[in-house]
Parts: C-alpha cells; structure tokens; sequence
C-alpha cells in the first residue's frame, strides 16, 4: 500500500512540476523594453558546439540583446540522442519562444520539426550541409521560416596550405566516420580539389569510437600527412590521432582553432565563436522584427582563419616560414595539453 | 503545443518497440539486441520509400516485414549455426548498421516537406483547425493501440501459447512435437518487426533518417518494459501489453521531467535515478519477507 501512496505522490509531483513550468512564461518585462525568450538546443556536448553557442550568445549581445536584461535564455543539450533533441525543441515551442536556435544538424532539423508548424523561426549553427539537411533549398533560400550559418570547411584553402607547408607531399590522409554526412560531403570536395594541387587523398572510414586506433595505424602508414575534418568522432580522439602521427613524424593538419592548440600543426579553418557571432547577429535580426528568417540566405563564414603552432611543427621538423606566419590570424608556441 | 502531447507522442512511439522487447525479453526470455539496429532499419526503409514517392502507408507493413526479415536471421543465427543469443543479436545488430547506411543511401536522409502518415491532404483534412495540434497524437495512438490488441489477439491463438511456452519451458514445447527453434524465430520475427514498425513512425515524426537513431534503442525499450510490467504488476485488469505502452510513456516523462529540471550535463544520471526510484517503487515485496524471515 505504502508503495502505490509513493507512486501516486512521485507521479503527481512530476505532474504538478511539468505544469507549474509550462505556465511559466516570463512574467519579466518589467522595463517597457521588449522582453525575448530563446531557447538553444545543442546536440551534443563537444568544444565547437560550445563556442558556437558562446558565440552565439556573444553575437547576440552585440546586437543589443542581454541575457538577464532583454533576454531569456533557454539551454539544453540532447546528449547525441535524437529524439530526445525533438523533445527539447517541443518543450521550447510548447513553453512559446520567440525564437529557436539549434546547434549541429541532427538538432537544426528537429527544431525546424517542431517549429514548422508553430511559426516559431529557426536559426541553425553548425550545419555544413544545409542544402543536404533540407533546411535551404538549392539556389540557399531557407526552406521556411529557418536560417543560420553552415561550418562548411575552407577546402581549397587548406590544400594550398599543405602544399605550401609540406612541397614534397603525395598522398594526404583522411579518417572519416561513415556515418557522418558533413564528412562524406567534404570528402567529395577533397577528392574534387586534390588534383589541383597534385595530392591524392586516401580515406579510412570508421563507424565509432574504437576504431580509431586501428585505423589511424593503418593509415599512417600510406599516407605523407594527415588532414581533419569536423567529424564529430574523430576530433574527439584528436589526442590518440597526434599521438601515433607524432610516433611516426607524420603532420596532421587540423580543421579549426581548437585543434591547431592540440598539435595540429596548422589549419586553414573556422573560429566557431566567430560563426556563432555571425548567427547571433542573424538572430537578433529575427527577433527585432528586421528581417523574416524565411528572407535571409544562409550563411557561411566571411573568411577562413590561418591557424599555425610553431611548437608541432618544430617537433615534426617541418619549416615554417615569416610569410606565412604573417598570415596567421593566431600563431600558437605551445601545444596545450 | 503542450509538453505532454510532446511526451505522449514519443512514449506511444518508442511503445510499440517497447512491446517488440516484451516479447522476446519477457515471454521468449531472449536478451535480443537486434533492435538497436531494427529500429533504424524501418526508419531508413521508411525515408527511401517516402524519398521516392511512394504511398506513405505502405511504409507501415513493409517496415513490418523488413523488420521480421531482420528477426529471422537473428533466429536463424541463433538456431541454426547454435551461435548464444545474445552473440546473435549482437551480430545481426552490427551487419544492420551497414545494411541502414546502404539501404538509406546516407547517414541523415531529412523528409520535410513530403508526404508522410502524418502529413497529406487526406490527414489535413480530418485534422484542421484546432485539432490540428493533436494529429500526430492521435494518428500515433491508433497504431500503437492497434498493433497492441493485434499482439494480445495473437497470444491467444495456438501460435501464441506456444511461444509463452517456449519461454517458460522449452521441453514442454518440444512434448508436443513442435519445434521450439521454430517457435523462437517466429518469435523474434513479430518482435522485430515492432520495433522496426516503431522505427518507420519515428522517421515520419521526426521528418528525418538519421543512423544513429537506433544506438540505445534496446535500452528504452528494456526500461519501458520493467517500468511497466513492475509498476503495474498488481493491477490485474491491466494487460502487460497496456503496461509496457504505458511504461514507455513513463520513461519518456522522466527524460522530460530530467531535461526540465537539472542542467543539461546531468540529464542521464537524474533520468537514471528517476528510473531507480520507479523500479524501488514497483519492486515485489515477497523478497524483503524472504530476508527477515
């Protein structure tokens, strides 16, 4: 008996919590300024989602919306499983933000899901394939009420950094998760590029965490340098990656800041606090009435990044010279642990 | 939109994978993980067919039969090359990954804008207006309750004792000149077809295929089925196949309460303490007794 009183109690207590927090739609507003709630939904907890949404954050800021001022923010993180990226979008609708914003495709695309029909807009970050994910349709106008930024990689940029780094280079690798569509997407245009500048890529699919290492070791064996992607997988085992590329001297070109600070020796590549600013500014168009996220093209990052570290070259033995050091937006002397 | 429509929704979906588990968790007494890779096979059948156009309600019994072809060959691995059951769940669940990403084409295939069970003018037509926000809803539950009265209908057929009996004492079954190995594939065939009929509705919903929907599929239909059988238990009106629907509702209550009240990086441990406190609530009493005694 004791136990069902328990479960009547546990359940009503769910229920009464569930219901007080739908009700409660910010009472702020206090100021006669307009008061907005946005609700981000990130995918997955990973270092360039999080500068995306500090960025984000930042952009938003700038535009003159302050989170504890004019602005409410609502963050929650799917932890990499879809459905429960539906069910925070849901919430969002159901608790009636003025705008959504999701943090890598799996979470644009169930936020534009649940909004489509609410008429909430949708901004999106960190989505290298719009067109592929169906939130732009093919001359870039948004599909609906849904716009944002795309982390589409600088390719040919980053081979003419290799060529220029490394002349005697022939065959450049690329470790991939099969399961990755910006991945896949990005490889065709590496393979697309490549001949222009005489290399020839090599891939190694995977499809999770273990297998890294073996292929990694399988890899490194082809190939004269590495070269990442922003496959999800594989820069969270960046570290096991450098590890055995240093072993054997081989350089790995990174894909964004973040890594270069890891041991990547240069990347030709995104600041996602900067992609982040660019949406935030979007967003703060939407909100303030500007511009219909349903007018505005995507977009993707003005211009790339040089990212070098002094300290991985050195230990690689690989010559870097004044010029394109002067070129470097951030020249790091240390790898940082 | 309300959360608990939103709650609904998923409970009712992940419900009908959660009585594929049911099957071959409690009544064939079969650990099968070839669900986490069922689940997203009826989901990428689902996105190709509604990709080429095809009529969206077909995708529900081929969905169905794709996913018992699925059971089949986790049976037949199993009785027929005598591989343990849970090495050929393991199995099947490894060789589905690759057959979804052939099957799909890509790893993310997105459906807005097509049409789907939920989306096309006939649906349009009976949901309109203030209804509309309960369509999915309601369109969910129909085939959830559905798939559930076919289930309790067929455990009622000869078919469907032998299978509890499979379950409960293989010996017996083999007494009466069937073929328990039979008995067992037919099992995982209806279990497995479920899920993957679980998995076509969840494409549809969600407006997109995507891989990695299945990783951990297998858990919440576990979770779904002891919340609901152990919570439930007393309740002897209520058919474990109500139950266990009403237990995946409850899991996905608690990952709604979890995501509402703690920041996000402890989502999964308060969605696993709330889960605890159910299962403590819901334990039987005899084995305390047992232990004073």
């Amino acid at each position: 008996m004791k136990r069902k009183i328990a479960a009547v109690l546990l359940s009503t207590m769910m229920v009464i919590g569930m219901t007080a927090g739908c009700g409660s739609k910010e009472e702020g507003g206090t100021s006669g300024e307009e008061q907005y709630t946005i609700g981000i939904s990130q995918f997955a907890e990973h270092g360039s989602l999080d500068n995306c949404r500090e960025g984000f954050i930042q952009g938003l800021k700038e535009e003159g919306l302050e989170e504890g001022k004019n602005l409410k923010i609502e963050y929650k993180n799917a932890a990499a499983d879809q459905s429960t990226a539906k069910q925070i979008t849901d919430s969002f609708v159901s608790n009636k933000a003025d705008l959504i914003c999701g943090i890598a495709t799996p979470a644009a695309q169930a936020a534009y899901n649940s909004a489509m029909n609410a008429g909430i807009p949708v901004i999106y970050t960190a989505v290298t394939d719009p067109k592929l994910a169906k939130l732009a349709k093919d001359d870039g106008t948004p599909v609906g009420e849904v716009t944002g930024t795309s982390d589409e990689l600088p390719i040919k940029e980053q081979l003419e950094l290799i060529r220029r780094m490394l002349p005697d280079a022939k065959k450049v690798g690329i470790l991939y998760t099969t399961s990755e569509v910006n991945s896949i997407s990005a490889i065709e245009t590496y393979e697309e590029l490549a001949g222009d500048y005489n290399l020839e890529i090599v891939t190694k699919g995977i499809s999770q965490t273990a297998d890294i290492s073996l292929a990694t070791d399988e890899l490194l064996g082809e190939v004269d340098c590495l070269t990442n992607l922003t496959d999800n997988t594989v820069v969270n085992s960046l570290a096991t990656i450098l590890n055995k590329a240093n072993e054997k001297k081989i350089p790995v070109f990174g894909s964004e800041i973040e890594q270069v600070k890891l041991g990547c020796i240069a990347a030709e590549g995104l600041d996602y606090i900067e992609l982040g600013k660019q949406t935030g500014k979007m967003a703060a168009q939407v909100l303030k009435g500007e511009k219909k996220a349903s007018e505005m093209k995507y977009e993707t990052i003005s211009e790339p990044g040089l990212y070098i570290n002094t300290k991985a070259a050195e230990n690689l033995g690989v010559a870097v010279d004044e010029a394109l050091k002067g070129e470097a937006v951030e020249v790091f002397a240390e790898i940082s642990k | 939109m309300s959360i608990w429509i939103s709650i609904l929704e998923q409970g009712l979906i992940y419900g009908i994978l959660a009585l594929g588990v049911y099957i071959t968790y409690k009544i064939l007494d079969f650990p099968d993980l070839t669900v986490d890779g069922s689940f997203p096979l009826g989901a990428a059948v689902t996105a190709t067919m509604i990709v080429k156009g095809v009529n969206p309600y077909l995708t529900i019994p081929v969905s169905f039969l794709v996913g018992a072809l699925a059971g089949v060959c986790t049976g037949l691995i199993h009785v027929k090359c005598k591989v343990r059951d849970l090495l050929s769940g393991i199995i099947m669940m490894t060789a589905l990954w690759t057959i979804n990403l052939r099957l799909a084409g890509t790893a993310n295939v997105p459906i807005f804008g097509e049409k789907s069970i939920f989306d096309n003018e006939t649906m349009d037509g009976i949901f309109s207006g203030n209804f509309a926000q309960y369509k999915v809803l309601i369109i969910v539950f129909v085939i959830a309750v559905i798939s559930k009265i076919l289930l309790d209908l067929y455990m009622k057929t000869k078919s469907g004792f032998l299978l509890r009996a499979v379950g409960d004492n293989e010996n017996l079954v083999t007494s009466l000149a069937k073929d328990q190995g039979n008995v067992k594939i037919l099992g995982l065939a209806i279990a497995n077809g479920l899920v993957a009929l679980a998995g076509c509705i969840f494409c549809q919903e969600q407006r997109v295929f995507e891989i990695s929907s299945g990783t951990g599929a297998i858990v919440i239909g576990l979770a779904s089925v002891i919340i609901g059988t152990s919570l439930f238990r007393n309740l002897t009106f209520l058919k474990a196949t109500t139950a266990v629907l009403i237990g995946s509702v409850i899991y996905k209550a608690c990952v709604a309460a979890a995501l509402k009240f703690c920041e996000p990086q402890d989502m999964k441990l308060i969605t696993a303490v709330l889960f605890l406190i159910i299962l403590i609530i819901g334990m039987e009493r005899k084995k305390k007794v047992k232990k004073n005694a």
